[in-house]
């Protein structure tokens, strides 16, 4: 298996997950299933094919992670949907997971970049592949908070929130695991699992945020308004966390988070 | 303000008293010196704190404040307050040397401390609480609640315990003296000898592994031989030991390879924490989530 052949394999799953989302918004289940998973067998056909062809996993570079998150997505978004039944979920996982794909058919020259040794773990790719499905849920949280807040006309928002809140509890266990799994890697990679580095303290305000929303939503579920406003306040500080950081003074020079910048 | 049942409101004015009261404490004893918490100090702290929590739920029928600090009111005032007074440590550069404002060392600022104790106070009221009125789904919330007492209170204890040395290994002589962070040479007990250090690079000559062939001898006569790279540390009598460095301006011919070693022996207690906290986020989804709204679904 190689590179070259990614492209088929890619147009194949997307296919599949395309056939799969449609079938969703027309509540057709069986064919939603079949289609998804069809679509993933192909995708981790390749990834399989990879993995024995480079005689190891292919997580090392960063085209390799990308291919983790494609496939990652549809199978998220599959399980949510056997969950809640949301007719949108799979058409966002398909759209995420395209996008990654074609990242990795216009940028082939990064798949033999190199990997800094400090990167060369296990928890690599569960670590990065969790925390962007985790940023992907509570983006589309945000989205409906901005909708609820700005855009829709009717002011019965249960429905909406109850959307919501489903997407802020599955973005945040998916948040929490991205966390702590990079706490247990900092423990095998840097002696500490946690050291109130710049990008620690921003996961931990990011967090803290989202807990906040839990929280208030328990006590106020009227107060739907504020609840909104307080999921912006928390994407802000997520997008700080995830790329602001680095244009942050209080983080200049001082993260050993700078391979992002890379 | 102040009519039972107290709501929010009173909670960011407890917040507010304890972050006077912090001040009060900053001003007349200065930034918190955390290495006085090492053992036995923080086990006396431990069950001081495990006390006070007992004593708040035995008398929450007396108190109402103890009360109160077990519900989500409270639960919101010390995440604000918190998310507050992280915010401005994630705004402000934060250093280790001393001669700086308070805020710039939030780590030893009273009030950053109080505020984040009483917010493991409240969690661990609710767990308590939720224990003792134990029911089967109330797993979910004991396993969060719980996990992240155990994590953050283990955490911040066990900080004064936790022993990190660098030691530098040359060839053929084996070295049991280490440098402390403080720069005072200590011996750890147990001793390393350096086989060989290897640097890989890949075609660009970017740095690729860094790795050192090494013998491990310890005081109680254990003899072992392994490799340390990054990311792969060796774990030898409650020591880890990890690939810190090299001469940078020799490569694979440095001439000699340090090592990081720590020990942190309230590790488990913070993994424990952590992986009920991994058991609880699991439970947030698939349990604690609001049952879908299912008569129409617009989007």
């Amino acid at each position: 298996m190689s590179w070259d052949l990614f492209i088929w394999f890619a147009l194949g799953a997307v296919v599949c997950w395309a056939m799969g989302a449609f079938f969703a918004w027309k509540q057709k289940n069986p064919q939603v299933y079949f289609f998804t998973f069809l679509g993933l067998a192909i995708f981790f056909a390749f990834i399989f094919g990879m993995w024995i062809s480079l005689e190891r996993p292919p997580l090392r570079t960063m085209g390799e992670t990308r291919l983790w998150y494609s496939f990652f997505l549809p199978l998220a978004g599959i399980i949510v949907y056997s969950r809640w039944r949301y007719k949108w979920i799979l058409s966002f996982s398909t759209v995420l997971s395209l996008v990654f794909i074609c990242v990795n058919l216009f940028k082939p020259g990064i798949h033999s970049k190199a990997l800094m040794p400090a990167l060369q773990s296990p928890w690599f790719a569960p670590h990065v592949i969790v925390y962007m499905f985790s940023y992907a849920l509570l983006g589309a949280a945000t989205l409906m908070a901005a909708y609820i807040l700005f855009f829709k006309k009717k002011k019965d928002v249960d429905s909406e929130m109850n959307i919501t809140d489903n997407l802020v509890y599955v973005g945040l266990t998916f948040l929490t695991f991205g966390m702590l799994f990079g706490a247990l890697w900092a423990k095998e990679a840097w002696g500490h699992y946690w050291a109130w580095d710049p990008k620690e303290t921003w996961a931990a305000i990011t967090w803290l945020c989202y807990l906040l929303y839990l929280h208030f939503r328990k006590i106020q579920p009227k107060e739907w308004r504020r609840a909104c406003w307080i999921l912006l306040l928390a994407f802000v500080c997520l997008q700080i966390c995830w790329w602001g950081i680095n244009y942050l003074p209080s983080a200049q020079g001082l993260s050993i988070h700078t391979y992002n910048v890379r | 303000m102040w009519v039972k049942p107290w709501k929010t409101a009173e909670g960011f004015l407890i917040g507010g008293g304890l972050f006077v009261v912090g001040l009060a404490l900053q001003l007349t004893m200065g930034p918190i010196d955390w290495s006085l918490f090492a053992s036995p100090v923080n086990w006396i702290i431990l069950g001081l704190l495990l006390a006070f929590l007992a004593l708040m739920f035995l008398l929450r029928k007396k108190v109402y404040a103890f009360e109160w600090m077990m519900h989500g009111h409270a639960a919101v005032a010390s995440l604000s307050w918190a998310l507050g007074i992280t915010l401005v440590m994630g705004l402000l550069p934060q250093t280790r040397e001393g001669g700086v404002t308070w805020l710039s060392q939030m780590l030893t600022f009273w009030p950053f401390v109080m505020i984040w104790t009483w917010m493991m106070v409240i969690s661990g009221l609710a767990t308590i609480n939720h224990l003792l009125r134990f029911k089967v789904k109330e797993i979910p919330f004991l396993l969060n609640h719980l996990g992240v007492f155990v994590a953050i209170v283990a955490a911040t204890l066990g900080s004064a315990d936790v022993q990190k040395l660098q030691m530098t290994v040359y060839y053929d002589s084996p070295e049991w003296r280490a440098l402390s962070d403080d720069e005072v040479v200590v011996e750890p007990g147990i001793a390393i000898e350096l086989h060989q250090f290897t640097v890989d690079y890949y075609e660009d000559m970017t740095p690729k592994r860094f790795a050192s062939d090494i013998s491990v001898y310890t005081e109680d006569g254990k003899n072992l031989r392994g490799t340390v790279e990054v990311n792969k540390p060796l774990k030898v009598n409650g020591w880890k030991i990890y690939q810190y460095g090299y001469d940078n301006a020799r490569g694979s011919k440095s001439p000699y390879s340090v090592f990081m070693l720590v020990k942190d022996p309230w590790l488990p207690a913070v993994y424990t924490g952590i992986f009920l906290m991994l058991a609880g986020a699991l439970c947030l989804m698939l349990f604690m989530a609001p049952k879908p709204i299912k008569k129409e679904e617009k989007l």
